[in-house]
């Protein structure tokens, strides 16, 4: 260690002005530095949803023979749950990259610092958003080679970004409450299983006409039955000129505005009780 | 109302039905190294980490730069820092990378933010390893930079836990010299260690702490001359131990060695071991062997406690050598 020559003048605490734009700011690039620098943690969020739309487009192109399914392309009705799914994951992910944080109490570094805990939030969240965008991009491009086609031009590729973002964020705020409740690894298992439960008891699969019984009904009252409409509303009913209208997409608005603020209060509690 | 950095009045901690901390008393000066002394467990990291606004207390009330550590706590953390027992380091960023998050977390503005991380890289010597991920660094690399972020924003109170737990003794010797100069330079530090040299080198007035209660407090010097006389230590065959005690509480209080050791604190001084030597022979002991040690804050310790500082006689001696090898990956476990 050596002595310095000229030193920084003296700071006050009036000189300081944390604020929570700077810090998010600063936690969103800290997000993308990791997920540059430890590309395999991010590959399956990139890879599971284009698997996913390959393997579930192919598998059950039958599907579309229903009566009543609303397009004659699987891809065009797999894509936007591929999507979706590398979207959650994401966002639960998140969660586990918390757990990593406060398990090598690099999370106490942040605690300790006096940046509004509201920062501690939304940077990371604001990062997941762009890994998303990312993720998102490749999906089009695959789905888009597939034999993906839009039924509403670039509003087909705005929904369905709005809907994934909008799932990332209900993911990412759930993932963070968790991961600070249980602070370890047991919050990574309630994180997957409550997601992918909560996605597949929707139309994530098929359509609510096609459902019958106890799942038709908790598709029916499931929120995330209306944001799959939204990611959908572009893809499919190519016939009907105003399938991609508000009226079809207000639901999933409401749903990704009602689940994300209920996701992102319940990580800020659950942030304020960790030093309890 | 105390004008000193640091004031706990009575402070309590329960985890469940465990109390790590069971009432903790403490004010701590301006200026000062206050050392916290215990071994694992005895509640030093459980009362850091409430003087540094990461845990809650249970009850009672502390003090931290003047401000309240439950109330006031974002006035605390601008007036602190804090490096803890496990130097807490994002490993896939760098050196620089790391201090201008922290500097930008502390709100040191944007136009003095390069100029203070380098004048940290430089003073902990990381400079040259400034671009290179923290993941390629040493146990002292990481220690350096632990220190470097936790001095950002120039705070007027530190606090060390555990600082050199695992280091090398020549990285623990850099770090001693580091927190003299930032003593010397008016930071008031409070150093928690399980290493007695380490307290006895750095710290102004220590605290021991056993089971979450302080059970000495004072200099170290005054703490020594407290336990006054000093320690015989002998080590016999096991089934001699009675008639050995019996030999060496008629020259002082028995006082509880290193493992299987037997102690006592001659009251008449070192010149007694002669005496002692010739009673166990004709008591037909036979002495494996003997040392004398003059008071130490392990027999400070040992007074207040009954038993030694676990771990006290693992810990590197500075004047030893020792490998360092780069950690890749490190976890903690729940306090």
């Amino acid at each position: 260690m050596s002595t310095i020559a000229t030193r920084t003048p003296t700071l006050t605490t009036s000189d300081m002005h944390s604020t929570t734009a700077r810090s998010s700011w600063q936690l969103v690039k800290r997000g993308l530095i990791n997920t540059r620098r430890l590309p395999s943690a991010f590959f399956p969020a990139l890879a599971m949803p284009i698997f996913n739309m390959i393997s579930f487009s192919g598998t059950f192109f039958a599907l579309t023979k229903l009566p009543g399914f609303p397009t004659d392309r699987s891809v065009n009705w797999f894509m936007p749950l591929g999507l979706a799914m590398g979207s959650a994951f994401s966002g639960v992910g998140l969660g586990f990259s918390l757990i990593r944080d406060l398990e090598n109490g690099f999370f106490d570094r942040l605690r300790m610092s006096p940046t509004s805990r509201i920062s501690l939030i939304i940077g990371p969240v604001l990062a997941t958003w762009i890994r998303v965008t990312l993720v998102a991009v490749m999906v089009f491009v695959a789905g888009t080679l597939l034999g993906a086609r839009p039924t509403a031009g670039v509003m087909s590729y705005v929904c369905s970004w709005v809907a994934a973002i909008g799932i990332s964020t209900i993911g990412a705020g759930w993932g963070l409450a968790l991961a600070f409740r249980f602070q370890d690894m047991r919050g990574a298992a309630v994180m997957q299983l409550s997601i992918f439960l909560t996605m597949f008891l929707s139309t994530a699969q098929v359509p609510l006409n096609v459902m019958t019984g106890w799942l038709h009904t908790a598709a029916r009252i499931n929120p995330v039955t209306n944001i799959f409409r939204l990611a959908r509303a572009g893809w499919v009913n190519a016939n009907d000129a105003d399938y991609l209208s508000w009226q079809n997409a207000y639901g999933g608005l409401i749903a990704i505005f009602v689940l994300s603020t209920l996701a992102f209060v319940f990580a800020l509690r659950s942030l304020q009780k960790i030093d309890n | 109302m105390s004008k000193s950095p640091i004031v706990a009045e009575n402070l309590v901690r329960h985890f469940g039905d465990v109390q790590a901390v069971k009432g903790i008393n403490l004010e701590i000066k301006a200026g000062e190294v206050f050392g916290f002394l215990g071994p694992n467990g005895a509640g030093k990291s459980t009362a850091v980490r409430m003087l540094t606004t990461l845990l809650r207390p249970t009850s009672g009330s502390a003090r931290v730069a003047g401000f309240d550590v439950v109330t006031e706590a974002d006035q605390v953390r601008r007036n602190i820092g804090v490096a803890l027992q496990d130097a807490a380091i994002d490993p896939l960023m760098t050196g620089a990378e790391l201090l201008a998050l922290q500097a930008v977390l502390y709100g040191i503005p944007a136009s003095l933010l390069k100029q203070r991380s380098n004048e940290l890289l430089e003073r902990v010597g990381l400079t040259a390893a400034a671009s290179r991920r923290v993941s390629t660094y040493s146990g002292g690399m990481r220690r350096r930079l632990d220190l470097a972020l936790s001095l950002i924003h120039q705070p007027s109170v530190l606090f060390l836990d555990e600082p050199t737990t695992g280091l090398d003794p020549m990285s623990r010797l850099t770090l001693w010299e580091e927190v003299r100069r930032l003593n010397r330079e008016g930071t008031t530090v409070m150093l928690t260690t399980q290493y007695l040299e380490e307290a006895d080198q750095l710290a102004d007035r220590i605290a021991i702490i056993d089971h979450g209660k302080i059970v000495r407090e004072g200099k170290p010097a005054d703490l020594k001359a407290s336990v006054g006389a000093p320690t015989l230590i002998i080590n016999t065959n096991t089934d001699q131990v009675e008639k050995a005690n019996a030999v060496l509480s008629t020259f002082g209080d028995l006082r509880p060695g290193a493992e299987g050791a037997l102690g006592v604190g001659l009251r008449g001084g070192a010149a007694q071991v002669t005496e002692v030597v010739r009673k166990l022979d004709e008591a037909g002991v036979r002495v494996q062997h003997l040392e004398i040690n003059e008071p130490s804050l392990d027999d400070v310790f040992a007074e207040a406690t009954g038993h030694r500082l676990e771990g006290a006689d693992n810990a590197p001696s500075a004047g030893d050598n020792g490998d360092e090898q780069p950690q890749k990956k490190k976890r903690r476990g729940k306090k």
